[in-house]
């Protein structure tokens, strides 16, 4: 009986308080300021696209209702607050639901990224040898192949049975056809930059779980009698989250460049819808005119871009503790 | 090292010290106009380009008949030729070619060179790819030479034939393009697709079977052949094709090609029977048989037999198409109808009779054209020379404009028109141009069959909205599908009324909106057609509550599929070649090459055909009118606005006056230093 020690006997100061990594990561992270703005502005923006927005087009403003008597508005004229388009539409919603498609094709992608990545990856570094081989050669082959090709067949295929689906869920299902029709041809969009963005993904994380497959505690595991899948999902993913969180952030501002892209080469979603790709694009020409209509989305699209960017670069000195010892 | 340094930066430094003046103004010494010319010129033959960039250069390297006033519309000036005259019908012109007119080698311009010239662009030959032809179908029997119909050529100039030319035409002459021999390949009937076994079908009876290995092979013994192989084999070749063995045979049994039922066997066999008369006289040439309306009378006399009267004759002999081309360099350099890269009009080997000659020509920078010593009034001709620069970019254009790079651009693009009106206010133009921008309706696909709903799309786009708003060119809102010109009034009968709109969409078969499949908009992938196509959307949506899908393609995707009919709505214009409604009517008729709404009214033909044939002009227009008045009735198109074009233009370039069909002749313009 007196062998043993309350733990609550313990004096509590004298004991220090055991953090996890995440913990850990976050006080770092907290220290970085350009990391710390760069996520507020991330969450602000996301804020205005996704909640803010919504609310307004609830109380009735539009991004695509034309008014012909009030095209090129300048900042808080006739009503717009930001100014209005060549048509005459509100260029303030017209940015917010842009940033809507912008960000969701990029948040999306890049969920759709980490899931193929590290299931393939994993799997192919954890299995190794030929079979891992193999799988990673397939992967070279797909990198090989231009981008812009594999989007365009992603259209031609997938855009089809997409309208189908949309099509059936308004007519059959009375969901707002605006809406549906919005966010439904994004999704070609989305699974084309997914389906080329794995692939680095699945580098990186076949990387890191073949070098973690041949750690003693992997053995252990092994040794018990696990099963493969417990084995990799339980024991292993864990330890390969840091760099696949990293890089998940650092993609999301390229995604956005990648739609951006697409949007302006015309290959992104349809007219009469936005997103900041197409509102940039079609701001460009009017850079003599009419200033305003190209420099709104600009300064917007840059900032998320900036954001994302310093708020990845934080997290990965944050989550890597070899990079940074303090 | 050092040394390098030292010659780049002298080198720079004389480049800073040339660039004290503008390009322009180094080119207003030499007296030499610099015009943006939007895109490289596919080529300088007249008779194989189409497109309107390619059309400002050859009007300043070739001359016809007749040459624009620098400012009046409706005035032709002579040309090559001196003078000309017309029957009282308009039927048959003579023109008197002025015998000072030399080609830029000093070869006297003869009525053969255009005799020559029309017998090139209308020539028969399935691989000579000239893209304009129909612009000569006003001479008497072009037509039917041009599509090279055997019976026609060797009966229709016969008056005794019995036969208009109508009902022949229908006769299966050149062949069915839809079965291909060579495909065959030893299969079995049976082995074939479906869908080719159809198109084989229609040519058998009920149980008949065929061997398709027989009739692979180019040279078939077609004694061999079954009576119902024969049928697939004579009908895939077309009678323009057979030999003259086969054309004997086929005398006895002409059943075994497709005739119309408006045939009798009398007139096959009189036209059987001529084709074989023109394969023993070795097959002389179709143009002499043909009878085309052209007669050379002397070296210096032309006269034009035409199809039926045409009293603005003078104004089509402005357009390119009715060009001289020089008779002994095209043949020096190749045949009649060497097509492909035309050798003729390569630097060097190309001589010109209009005011200007080819100087130098660098592919994707610059196109230079020097005055034509031997031009007949090259006293009066004021620029030394013409410089065109090839620039895509309408913006890039735009600034270089305003860097003193160019006389004239061509085209200022919507968004920068408020710029240029600051910037630039007395060097903007905006003038009409006869040209129509229309919607094309796929009438076979619903809900598009019905015309109360067509209208009903039309009613609802507010045309002056759109024009003063979005466009802010100047165009005008399109009442009708003619632009107003001359003495031609415009129809007045498409007008925004979205009341009107949304009763007749009502009344219609498709007033439900679940029996109405989606929709879609087809047009171009630019910025201005999307623009456009999105301020339609709206406005449907507005008014009718419909919501179009825009289809983007790009240009051939987006020709291809209006061609093919696989389409509900398309953004599409039309520029006038010349000053006559008929030119925006014609390709109206039933399958006509351009029309592909699957439309069509026997009405409208024949007030076309009788304006053909009436000579009076006001009668005419009014016939005319009427025609078009038949089109809008049914509304297969939408008219949106008539075209205006917008460009900038330095103030010391003269006599460039508003012209509606936007041809500037060159011999007029003057640079004024």
């Amino acid at each position: 009986m007196e062998a043993t020690i309350e733990k609550n006997n313990l004096p509590e100061q004298d004991v220090e308080k055991g953090t996890s990594l995440w913990a850990d990561a976050y006080t770092r992270l907290k220290k970085n300021k350009l990391a710390m703005i760069g996520g507020i502005i991330v969450i602000a923006i996301l804020f205005l696209c996704f909640i803010l927005a919504p609310i307004l087009s609830f109380f009735g403003f539009s991004a695509n209702s034309q008014d012909l008597d009030k095209t090129f508005s300048g900042i808080g004229q006739n009503g717009y607050i930001l100014g209005s388009d060549n048509l005459g539409r509100d260029l303030m919603m017209r940015v917010l639901e842009g940033g809507q498609i912008s960000l969701l094709v990029a948040i999306l992608a890049t969920v759709l990224t980490v899931t193929i990545g590290i299931i393939y990856g994993g799997i192919a570094g954890y299995v190794g040898g030929r079979i891992g081989g193999f799988m990673m050669r397939i992967v070279d082959g797909l990198l090989a192949m231009p981008f812009l090709i594999i989007v365009i067949l992603f259209r031609e295929i997938i855009g089809g049975h997409v309208n189908e689906t949309a099509h059936f869920l308004t007519s059959e299902w009375g969901w707002h056809k605006d809406t549906v029709d919005r966010f439904a041809n994004l999704i070609p969009l989305t699974l084309a930059i997914a389906g080329f963005g794995w692939l680095t993904m699945g580098r990186i994380v076949r990387a890191s779980a073949a070098s973690l497959a041949k750690q003693e505690f992997v053995e252990a595991a092994r040794s018990l009698g696990l099963s493969h899948r417990r084995i990799l999902f339980r024991h292993m993913l864990p330890n390969m989250l840091g760099p696949v969180i990293i890089y998940a952030t650092l993609t999301i501002p390229s995604f956005i460049l990648y739609e951006a892209t697409l949007s302006f080469i015309g290959l992104g979603i349809e007219p009469p819808n936005s997103s900041w790709g197409k509102l940039i694009k079609e701001g460009a020409n009017f850079l003599e005119s009419y200033p305003t209509v190209l420099v709104i989305p600009a300064i917007l699209f840059s900032l998320t871009l900036f954001a994302f960017n310093f708020l990845g670069d934080g997290l990965r000195d944050a989550l890597d503790p070899k990079a940074s010892k303090d | 090292m050092l040394r390098n340094f030292i010659i780049l930066t002298l080198a720079s430094f004389a480049f800073v010290a040339c660039e004290t003046r503008s390009d322009v103004e180094i080119a207003n010494e030499e007296n030499i106009l610099i015009m943006g010319n939007s895109a490289e010129p596919k080529g300088l033959d007249p008779h194989l380009v189409s497109g309107v960039l390619e059309s400002n250069i050859i009007r300043a390297l070739f001359e016809g008949l007749c040459v624009e006033h620098p400012s009046k519309n409706e005035e032709s000036l002579p040309g090559a030729a001196k003078s000309w005259t017309h029957s009282p019908d308009y039927t048959q012109w003579t023109f008197s070619l002025n015998p000072d007119a030399k080609w830029s080698d000093g070869v006297p311009v003869t009525a053969r060179d255009f005799a020559f010239a029309y017998k090139r662009l209308l020539s028969p030959d399935p691989n000579w790819p000239a893209k304009y032809a129909e612009m000569l179908y006003f001479l008497k029997n072009a037509e039917a030479y041009h599509k090279n119909k055997f019976g026609h050529i060797l009966c229709g100039n016969d008056t005794n034939f019995p036969l208009p030319w109508d009902t022949l035409k229908e006769a299966n002459f050149d062949g069915d393009p839809t079965i291909k021999l060579k495909s065959f390949n030893d299969k079995k009937f049976e082995d074939l697709k479906k869908s080719k076994r159809e198109k084989l079908a229609k040519y058998l009876q009920d149980g008949e079977t065929i061997d398709l290995s027989k009739i692979t092979p180019k040279e078939v013994n077609f004694n061999d052949l079954s009576s119902p192989e024969k049928r697939i084999y004579f009908n895939a070749k077309g009678i323009d094709k057979l030999s003259e063995k086969e054309l004997t045979f086929l005398k006895t049994q002409t059943d075994v090609i497709k005739w119309t039922d408006k045939v009798p066997e009398n007139i096959r066999q009189i036209v059987l029977d001529r084709i074989i008369e023109h394969h023993k006289a070795k097959k002389p040439s179709l143009w002499d048989k043909a009878k085309v309306g052209v007669t050379i009378v002397d070296d210096f006399t032309l006269k034009l037999d035409l199809r039926g009267p045409v009293p603005f004759l003078h104004h089509i002999t402005k357009h390119y198409t009715w060009f001289p081309v020089p008779k002994h360099v095209v043949l020096k350099y190749g045949e009649i109808n060497t097509g492909l890269s035309s050798p003729w009009t390569k630097v060097g080997n190309i001589v010109s009779n209009g005011a200007f000659k080819l100087k130098k020509w660098r592919t994707n920078h610059i196109l230079e054209l020097d005055r034509n010593p031997h031009y007949w009034d090259n006293e009066n001709v004021h620029l030394n020379g013409i410089r065109y620069l090839p620039v895509k970019n309408l913006f890039t254009e735009t600034r270089m404009f305003g860097d003193g790079q160019l006389h004239i651009t061509y085209k200022v693009p919507a968004e920068l028109l408020k710029m240029a009106e600051e910037k630039y206010p007395k060097s903007l133009r905006k003038e009409d141009y006869v040209g129509v921008r229309y919607i094309r309706v796929n009438t076979a696909k619903s809900p598009f069959t019905d015309p109360k709903v067509r209208r009903a799309f039309a009613l609802a786009i507010d045309q002056k909205a759109l024009c003063d708003k979005v466009l802010m060119g100047g165009q005008q809102p399109a009442s009708g599908i003619v632009p107003p010109f001359g003495d031609s009034q415009p129809a007045g009968v498409i007008q925004f009324d979205p009341e009107e709109a949304k009763k007749l969409l009502a009344e219609s078969e498709f007033a439900d909106p679940a029996s109405r499949p989606e929709i879609t908009l087809l047009t171009t992938d630019s910025d201005s057609s999307l623009r456009e196509a999105v301020a339609y959307q709206a406005m449907w949506e507005k008014h009718l509550g419909i919501k179009v899908r825009i289809l983007q393609r790009e240009w051939s995707t987006y020709l291809s599929r209006q061609f093919s009919q696989d389409y509900d709505l398309a953004i599409a214009g039309w520029i006038g070649d010349f000053l006559d409604p008929t030119t925006f009517l014609e390709m109206w008729i039933t399958d006509g090459g351009n029309n592909n709404t699957g439309w069509g009214s026997k009405q409208f033909e024949d007030l076309l055909k009788e304006a053909e044939n009436t000579a009076d002009p006001a009668a005419r227009l009014q016939i005319l009118a009427k025609a078009e008045k038949t089109i809008l009735d049914d509304t297969p198109i939408l008219p949106v606005y008539w075209y205006a074009t917008n460009y900038l233009i330095r103030p010391e370039v003269k006599n460039w006056h508003p012209l509606l069909l936007n041809n500037h002749p060159f011999k007029f313009v003057k640079i004024e230093k």
